[in-house]
Formats: structure tokens, C-alpha cells, sequence
């Protein structure tokens, strides 16, 4: 287990000793947020829009954009260490091989916290409410650091399989199609064409369910809003685990 | 070497790095054609809002929002490829090269317009497949490409400026979030009465304001929608100024060697 957590004080070190090298991943969430609610906060007009303040309905969606994201750089810096060969030699460590990759998940979950963090406190002094008092929050932070987690897990997935920090875009655009093929704009009732028929079967649907619930009015924290996002990041932790699992085993041989 | 073969060698060099890296094309051709269907398709129902404009497809009303940020995207790798040689020495292999300094940002920029035409071109076609109507027709397709090529322009030699005054890849790739900050603060995805009311009065302000409402005048056929001449203008003036910018900063640059 020592091995796990001095790999997660590598990666943190990573961010304490670059200078800015969390500003990319915190602002272009914050940027994204107050863009998309500058477009479409008149959309709260429409007939069956829950809440009237659109900032409310996507300060969570944000959240986990930005969870996500940090969570995708673990795969481009496992790609990094695989290219410049150092993952090479933790590989002939004595060391069980899902150890190596659980230091950087931890350190990613840790680095999350800042978006999610700086994106909700914009949110709220611009105008988001926390309805859902603290059980929201808490909803809203664990929807994001095990968010954070598989999209860790499906970037160490891509990274362990391309071999190199090429993959990094593909990394990054596999989370940012999870986030917005779901009720990321509006919720499911609104929802038109094709986007209508696949959101309900996209995990990150529930999982933004669960995170709503800390400022949506209409989505009060419960067990009924809760648990499906609970089975969706189990299942998706799951399977990109096992994806993930199957890539380190095929490492080095 | 002549400028014109310089420029029009440099050009075709930015074009290949493009083409032969794959993981560029994903952010300048696959990514906004992404939030295009996602948008599209997510928040069409806000046509039944009141004071939105009577319009055939709302896939064609948001277009225009995804070519802009075409333009972006494509200005920004400019940039970034001219950080990239500067930071790898390419750059100053050139500098050596008996060539006139100015056409090593004009063939940048020269690679910038090809690809926004391509890119543009691509994003239309894809749309006109899924459903968009163009009623302005094919002088509207041609206003759109030539409207768009220019936007390019002013924003590669915005990114090409930054990129001769740092010199540096990082700060190039993180520019990201702040470029779209300008496609955010347009009407690029609705129409700019129904924006909140601070971004309608900040997007006043927006040069992308005014060739966003160019290109949707020009492919819906109507100047309700727009102004295609205030577009070319407003176009055409920031193309010039940036321009002038980037050669400034590159002209910074050589004194400093």
C-alpha cells in the first residue's frame, strides 16, 4: 500500500511544483459554464424546465467536466512516463501492477477537488443556490471524485493501449462526449431528435441526476435520485476498471 | 525565393503537419461538428421560445456558432504550431532561410486560411446531410467559406503574436478556455436578444458578433438575421489589425536575437 500512496504524492507534487499546471483544467470549465448559461439561460422559459436558474442546473454538469478532465490527464501522464520509459521500470517492480495506477487515480481524485471546487463557488456567487443543503453537497463531491475516477480509468485504458501522449485529445474527448451526450443542457422531457433516445442510456445521465441535487429545485436529495447514479458509477468504474486492468496485464509482454 | 513561393511553401508545410498528425484534426474538425449534434439536438426545443427568430432548421440557426469556433480552433493551432517550431528551433532554421521575414507569419496564416476553407466546407456538408437548409444558397455557401477563411485569418495571427512574443508551447495550449471565451460572449448558438442581459450588452462588444450574424444572414438568405456586409467588414479590419500584431511581434522578436 506504501507504494500506492507515494505514488499519489508523486502526482500531487506534479501539480504543487509546476507553476499553473491546474489553471487550464479549472478555468475551461468555469469559462464553459458561464458561456453555456450566457447562451441558453432563457431556456428555463420552457415548459418543464425544473428550476428557473439555469446557472443552478449546470454548476453540477460543470463540476464533473472538470472532475473529468483531471481525471483523463492521469492517462496522458501515464502515457508521458511510458514514453520516457519510466513506467517501464516500475512494471519489473515487486509490486502487484493495479498498485501502480492507484497512486495516480488517488492523486487525480485529490487534484479534482480544485475545479469542482472553484467552478461551484463561481456558481454560487453568480447565482446558483445550494437547495440541497449538505446531503447535496456531499451528493455533488462523491458524483465527482468517482467521476473523476473512471474517467482515470479510461484514460489509463487509452494510455496503456496507444502507448503514447498522442492519445491524449482521445482521452479528453471520451469524457467530454460522456458529459454532454446526457441531459447536460436540458432535462430529459426537452430533450429532441437522437440525443432524446440515447441520454437515458448514458450513465452520466444518472450520475449528473445525483449531482443536481445539491442545486436543482425539483431534484430534492433522496434515495431515489441518488442511487441510480450510485449503480452508474459502479458500473462504469467496473467496466473501465476491468478495461483498464486488461491493458496493464498486457504490458510488457 | 520570391515571397509569393515562400509564403505559398510555408503554407502548404502547415497544412501536412495538420494532416499527417491525426490528433490535430480531432479538436479542428471532429470537436465542434460534437457540440454542434449535441447542441442541436439538446436544446432545440428553445425555438419555441418567444422572440426566437421564424427559422426552417434549427440545425442551420446554430451552424454558423460551430464554424466560428472552426475559425477559432483553426486560428489557435496556428499558434500553436508556430510555438511548437520556435520552441524546437525549426523556427530559427527559418529566420536563416533568404527569405523575407514577413512571409514566415504570412505562410502560417496562408495554411490557416486554406484549412478553414476545408474545415468550413466540411462542417456544411455534414450538417446539409443531417438536415440544415441553406435558403441563401450557393452565394451564400461562398460568402460563408470566404467570411469564415478571413475570420481564420485574424485569429491565427492573433495566436501567432502570442506565440513570437512567448515563444512558449504551454502557454499556447492552455489559451484554449480563453479563445472560446470570445465564441461564448457572440450569439454563436442563440440569438442575441435572447442571451442574458450582461452577455447581450457584453456581446456588443464582440467582434465575433457581428461575422457570427454575417454567416447565418448569408446562409439563411435574409438580413433579418444579420448583416453580411457589417460580417466582411468587421472580418476584413480584424484580419488586418492582427495581422499587423503579428508581424510586430515578430519584428520584436529579431531584435531581440
Amino acid at each position: 500500500m506504501s507504494v500506492a500512496v507515494t505514488l499519489w504524492r508523486r502526482s500531487l507534487n506534479e501539480v504543487l511544483r509546476v507553476r499553473g499546471a491546474l489553471l487550464p483544467a479549472t478555468i475551461a470549465p468555469v469559462v464553459f459554464m458561464l458561456g453555456i448559461t450566457g447562451q441558453f439561460g432563457r431556456l428555463t422559459g420552457l415548459e418543464g424546465f425544473p428550476t428557473d436558474s439555469y446557472i443552478s442546473w449546470i454548476v453540477p454538469l460543470s463540476c464533473l467536466q472538470g472532475a473529468g478532465f483531471a481525471g483523463a490527464a492521469t492517462g496522458s501522464n501515464l502515457a508521458r512516463d511510458i514514453e520516457q520509459g519510466w513506467f517501464d521500470r516500475l512494471l519489473v517492480a515487486p509490486v502487484a501492477r493495479p498498485l501502480l495506477v492507484v497512486g495516480p487515480i488517488l492523486g487525480a481524485i485529490t487534484r479534482s477537488l480544485v475545479p469542482a471546487t472553484v467552478v461551484l463557488v463561481v456558481g454560487l456567487l453568480i447565482g446558483a443556490n445550494l437547495t440541497g443543503g449538505v446531503f447535496g453537497l456531499l451528493a455533488l463531491y462523491f458524483a465527482c471524485a468517482a467521476f473523476c475516477a473512471c474517467a482515470a480509468l479510461w484514460g489509463i485504458f487509452m494510455a496503456v493501449t496507444f502507448r503514447t501522449q498522442q492519445a491524449g485529445p482521445l482521452m479528453q474527448q471520451g469524457v467530454f462526449l460522456a458529459v454532454f451526450l446526457s441531459t447536460a443542457y436540458t432535462p430529459e422531457v426537452l430533450l429532441q431528435g437522437w440525443l432524446a433516445v440515447v441520454a437515458p442510456y448514458n450513465p452520466v445521465t444518472y450520475v449528473l441526476e445525483m449531482a443536481r441535487q445539491a442545486t436543482v429545485v425539483g431534484l430534492e436529495p433522496s434515495l431515489e435520485h441518488t442511487l441510480p447514479g450510485l449503480a452508474a458509477l459502479a458500473g462504469l468504474a467496473a467496466f473501465l476498471g476491468a478495461l483498464a486492468m486488461f491493458g496493464l496485464r498486457r504490458m510488457g509482454h | 525565393m520570391k515571397s509569393h513561393l515562400a509564403v505559398a511553401a510555408l503554407g502548404r508545410r502547415s497544412l501536412s503537419v495538420q494532416f499527417r498528425r491525426a490528433q490535430l484534426l480531432m479538436p479542428t474538425f471532429v470537436l465542434p461538428l460534437m457540440l454542434l449534434a449535441v447542441i442541436a439536438s439538446g436544446t432545440s426545443a428553445a425555438q419555441s421560445l418567444q422572440g426566437f427568430p421564424d427559422v426552417e432548421s434549427y440545425l442551420a440557426f446554430v451552424v454558423p456558432g460551430t464554424i466560428i469556433q472552426g475559425t477559432i480552433l483553426a486560428g489557435l493551432t496556428a499558434g500553436i504550431a508556430m510555438a511548437s517550431d520556435i520552441e524546437f528551433g525549426f523556427f530559427d532554421r527559418l529566420l536563416a532561410a533568404p527569405v523575407r521575414r514577413t512571409s514566415l507569419v504570412l505562410g502560417r496564416l496562408a495554411g490557416t486560411l486554406v484549412l478553414s476553407l476545408l474545415q468550413t466546407t466540411f462542417f456544411l456538408v455534414v450538417s446539409l446531410l443531417f438536415g440544415a437548409g441553406y435558403p441563401g444558397g450557393v452565394p451564400g455557401v461562398l460568402g460563408t467559406l470566404v467570411l469564415a477563411a478571413i475570420t481564420a485569418v485574424a485569429m491565427g495571427a492573433v495566436s501567432s503574436a502570442i506565440a513570437l512574443r512567448t515563444g512558449s508551447l504551454s502557454l499556447l495550449q492552455s489559451l484554449f478556455p480563453f479563445m472560446f471565451v470570445m465564441l461564448f460572449t457572440a450569439p454563436a448558438f442563440f440569438p442575441q436578444e435572447l442571451l442574458t442581459p450582461l452577455l447581450r450588452d457584453i456581446s456588443v462588444y464582440n467582434p465575433l458578433t457581428y461575422v457570427v450574424e454575417g454567416v447565418r444572414a448569408l446562409l439563411g438568405g435574409t438580413d433579418q438575421l444579420g448583416s453580411p456586409a457589417i460580417g466582411f467588414a468587421t472580418a476584413i479590419g480584424l484580419a488586418i489589425a492582427t495581422t499587423v500584431l503579428a508581424t510586430g511581434a515578430l519584428e520584436q522578436r529579431l531584435r531581440k536575437l
